[in-house]
């Protein structure tokens, strides 16, 4: 329970803008930032590198720092240290040079009360510059939004689905996403999948900010966990599997109390007379291999889910709170 | 004890039902709860919910009626300072302003109050019903509070029934230090009852107009429009009404606040007016309760209308976007002046006939010899600082706008800070500047409309005239701009207190004879009265500066800082 997080995480020990290739430039790049508000540390020396092209899932619990994290690449907040880059230039600085290439889906959607939906997504593709009419009217019908109505009239999902035509229609190199479908039910969390997955066939880079695990797990290439203002483990899913635990489950002939004492098994336990524990993801080998002998009647081994991975992270908050 | 407040009025509210099931007179339909379920306990939430609010407002009515009380036997020590003052409400435009002057032939001071001060009491009061209600209501429906409580066993009518309670105990609790503020100044115990009991009477009548527009409206804002409208529909037409004669005509009995006037305290003490009042009130709390049958939840009366599925272009531009944004409230202020202006131009026949038989103090209050012109001077002025709330209340949009994220959204797409900032700014000047120009061709018209020979020789000078405080009005959009820069949570305080003051020392100034720092703090103070003397170019020119030295640092600083840091 108190396994502190890897000490050396593969991911962000990389040298993320070593090569001086154009395509080797990182679409963002953090080193060290750190946010305070008032006493409350938002920020703590944190590290995000996304590469082009790149679906990037940034999990973690409410006031863990996303939105934090996302204004200061908006530009709107500025770190009290640390550096950021996006498109090698400073978010803070040049910001409107940069908000030509990118777009902004709020977590907590306010729009203009008085204004129609189908105003407020034209509104901001105006302002970003050219964009497709057929490209725009085809998000409108796809997410099945009435653009006629006043925004105060909208639902939360109806008013999300302004904030993400307004953004999926515009064309960008880079997708800012807080939370983006959050009151959306699961048909238009579908539609979602689906358009994020044809911007990033176009080359289109997104820093999805979620909670929902799945989600997460169907888009993202790779996935940074933010914890208390700090990564806590970055990486590919596959990455983050193989540092995680096993899940096994497994009906013996013969007593396997003794697993326990076998190096890299945790929490073991009997559950409807099967034995569950789990295993760290390098010592699945040679557990497998000490249950042989045992007489094996039934086994099954289940990758850990995303959920299981949070947990990890806040099950340690949790307890180190106590 | 404040941490456990909440936990039992939530438990409160889902205990009622049993208690209620065994109320004899549901026995007929034992699966229904009585549409007033629950309102107590929501009584007692709401109560705690507005404690400060509650506090604040009844504390300040009673502060006010307070100093209205005892400030008049300073101000008007002795008789005859009173009977000058006095001439004041006598006379057309004072009726015109406060109401229908009953007494002022033999004035004393309790009539003095009565005549002139109790109208604020009334107005304060009318506010704190319409605010209340809506609060508790509308925008609780709006905002989905509602839903949530009425999710619980509560009764169908029991929200808006505790909406009410509650506002009918604030401005009860508001008239009980009404009346011992003028009982502790020595005045009379009828008439001290008679305007306590009128203020409750035109509480109640506004709570029910506000319960009537949570109805109709599907928003909070239009809700409050409606209601607020009415007060303001009523004020206007009690000013046409009261101005004629003394007393007021048949007009005047048009309005609620009319009404309230019409009783006469220390002079007739008329009480069936006030019945009037209450009256009204009961019939249009009932229509609020049938009204709230007839339409789901969230919805209102009024429908909902289908409007533009794409933006018309200039949408799409800076400017366009500042200008949706703040247009509807600048709208609104523009058309409730320029009526005001028209209205006020149409009194110029009227002053020009007093003239001959006015007392020599109201020269005095206003400046210059001739009395029509003094007048149009003090209109465009009392305009001047009506746009100046036009203003603020832009500026305080504005910083809404960051309050509420939607800077935040905004400035996600390529506009700059500075871009943002100056379209906003760049509407409410532009706004502040037609409504000017609107209101003083409006008073010209109006004067031009009244005037029996060459009625349209002061357009010009009446256009000028209200043009004129536009540099006052800049000043103070400097001020409130720089602040939001630099200092933004101080924005909208500062900008309300600064047209409170300059409202206060254009009414009162030259009564009460402030001291001249103060007078020199009052940004409109330091122009010329135009059209009693020629338009002076040298404040106009420093105010100016000092408004556009605001808006720049006020921009630099909106630059630097950090958005949505609240």
């Amino acid at each position: 329970m108190t396994t502190p997080p890897p000490a050396a995480n593969p991911a962000t020990a990389q040298p993320t803008a070593a090569h001086p290739t154009p395509d080797a430039h990182p679409v963002i790049s953090a080193h060290g930032l750190t946010k305070s508000f008032g006493s409350v540390r938002a920020l703590d020396r944190l590290d995000l590198a996304i590469a082009r092209g790149e679906v990037h899932g940034f999990l973690g619990p409410n006031g863990a720092g996303k939105s934090t994290t996302i204004r200061i690449l908006l530009g709107l907040l500025r770190p009290d240290a640390g550096s950021v880059r996006m498109f090698d230039r400073d978010p803070w600085r040049d910001a409107v040079e940069l908000h030509r290439r990118l777009a902004y889906v709020p977590g907590d959607v306010e729009v203009w009360p008085h204004l129609t939906g189908g105003e407020i997504i034209d509104m901001f593709l105006r302002l970003r510059g050219d964009y497709s009419a057929r490209r725009r009217n085809a998000l409108v019908d796809r997410f099945e939004l009435d653009p006629r109505k006043k925004a105060r009239t909208y639902s939360k999902g109806n008013r999300q689905k302004v904030a993400l035509i307004a953004a999926l229609a515009a064309d960008v190199d880079l997708l800012l996403l807080d939370e983006p479908t959050a009151g959306l039910d699961p048909l238009m969390e579908a539609v979602f999948q689906e358009v994020i997955r044809e911007r990033t066939a176009e080359g289109t880079s997104v820093l999805l900010s979620s909670h929902i695990l799945s989600q997460v797990e169907a888009l993202s290439d790779r996935v940074s966990i933010i914890r208390a203002g700090r990564i806590v483990e970055s990486g590919s899913l596959t990455d983050l599997r193989h540092m995680s635990r096993t899940t096994i489950e497994v009906d013996t002939a013969q007593p396997a109390h003794d697993l326990a004492a076998l190096d890299g098994v945790h929490h073991v336990r009997a559950e409807a007379g099967r034995t569950v524990f789990d295993v760290d993801g390098d010592r699945v080998s040679h557990v497998v291999s000490a249950l042989a002998p045992l007489g094996v009647r039934s086994l099954t081994a289940h990758p850990p889910t995303l959920e299981q991975l949070l947990m990890r992270h806040y099950g340690d908050t949790t307890a180190s709170r106590h | 004890m404040t941490t456990t407040d909440d936990p039992n009025t939530a438990t409160a509210i889902g205990d009622r039902a049993p208690m209620t099931r065994r109320d004899p007179s549901q026995e007929t339909r034992p699966h229904r709860t009585a549409p007033l379920t629950a309102a107590p306990a929501l009584v007692r939430f709401l109560l705690r919910v507005d404690r400060i609010r509650a506090l604040v407002w009844v504390l300040g009515i009673g502060a006010l009626a307070l100093y209205f009380s005892h400030a008049i036997q300073v101000i008007a020590g002795d008789d005859e300072t009173l009977a000058e003052l006095a001439g004041l409400y006598a006379d057309p435009v004072g009726r015109m302003m406060v109401g229908p002057g009953f007494g002022m032939d033999s004035p004393t001071h309790e009539r003095f109050f009565a005549a002139g001060y109790a109208f604020v009491l009334y107005i304060a009061l009318a506010l704190l019903s319409v605010f209340t209600v809506i609060r508790h209501t509308r925008a609780d429906e709006q905002a989905g509070r509602a839903e949530l409580l009425r999710a619980n066993v509560v009764g169908r009518h029991a929200t808006l029934a505790a909406a009410l309670i509650v506002t009918m105990l604030l401005v009860l609790a508001s008239t009980v230090l009404i009346a011992v503020s003028a009982l502790s100044a020595g005045f009379a115990w009828e008439g001290s009852l008679l305007i306590a009991g009128t203020g409750a009477a035109t509480g109640l009548f506004f709570a029910g107009a506000a319960a009537v527009a949570a109805q109709l409206s599907s928003s909070s804002r239009g809700a409050s429009g409606l209601a607020g409208g009415l007060i303001g529909l009523a004020y206007v037409i009690r000013m046409a009404g009261d101005a004629p004669e003394v007393g007021g005509t048949a007009l005047s009995w048009a309005s609620p606040l009319g009404w309230a006037q019409q009783t006469a305290p220390y002079v007739d003490d008329l009480w069936w007016p006030v019945l009037l009042l209450a009256g009204g009130g009961l019939l249009l709390v009932g229509l609020g309760f049938s009204l709230s049958t007839r339409r789901d939840v969230g919805e209102g009366i009024l429908p909902a209308r289908l409007s533009r599925a794409e933006a018309r272009p200039a949408l799409g531009t800076p400017l366009g976007m500042a200008a949706r944004t703040l247009v509807g409230t600048l709208r609104g202020w523009g058309i409730a002046l320029l009526l005001a202006g028209l209205m006020f131009g149409s009194y110029s026949q009227t002053m020009l006939d007093a003239a001959g038989s006015l007392p020599p103090e109201l020269a005095d209050f206003f400046t210059g010899e001739d009395v029509m012109l003094g007048y149009l001077a003090y209109i465009a002025l009392f305009m001047g600082v009506l746009v100046l709330a036009a203003a603020v209340g832009g500026l305080q949009q504005i910083r809404g706008e960051e309050t509420r994220g939607r800077a935040e959204y905004g400035l996600s797409s390529p506009l700059s800070r500075t871009t943002w900032l100056g379209a906003h700014l760049t509407v409410v000047l532009a706004g502040v500047v037609l409504i000017l120009a609107a209101v003083g061709a409006a008073m010209g018209l109006g004067a031009a409309l009244s005037l029996e020979d060459d009625g349209g020789r002061y357009a010009g000078e009446l256009i000028a005239a209200a043009l004129q405080q536009a540099p006052a009005v800049v000043c103070v959009i400097g001020i409130v701009t720089a602040l939001i820069g630099w200092l933004p949570r101080a924005a909208a305080p500062v900008g309300w207190a600064s047209v409170a003051f300059c409202g206060f020392m254009g009414t009162f100034g030259g009564l009460l004879d402030p001291p001249d720092a103060l007078l020199d703090l009052d940004p409109f103070h330091h122009l010329a009265s135009h059209p009693v003397e020629p338009v002076a170019w040298e404040p106009i020119v420093w105010l100016t500066a000092i408004g556009a030295a605001g808006i720049v640092l006020g921009l630099l600083g909106w630059r630097r800082r950090e958005v949505g840091r609240i």
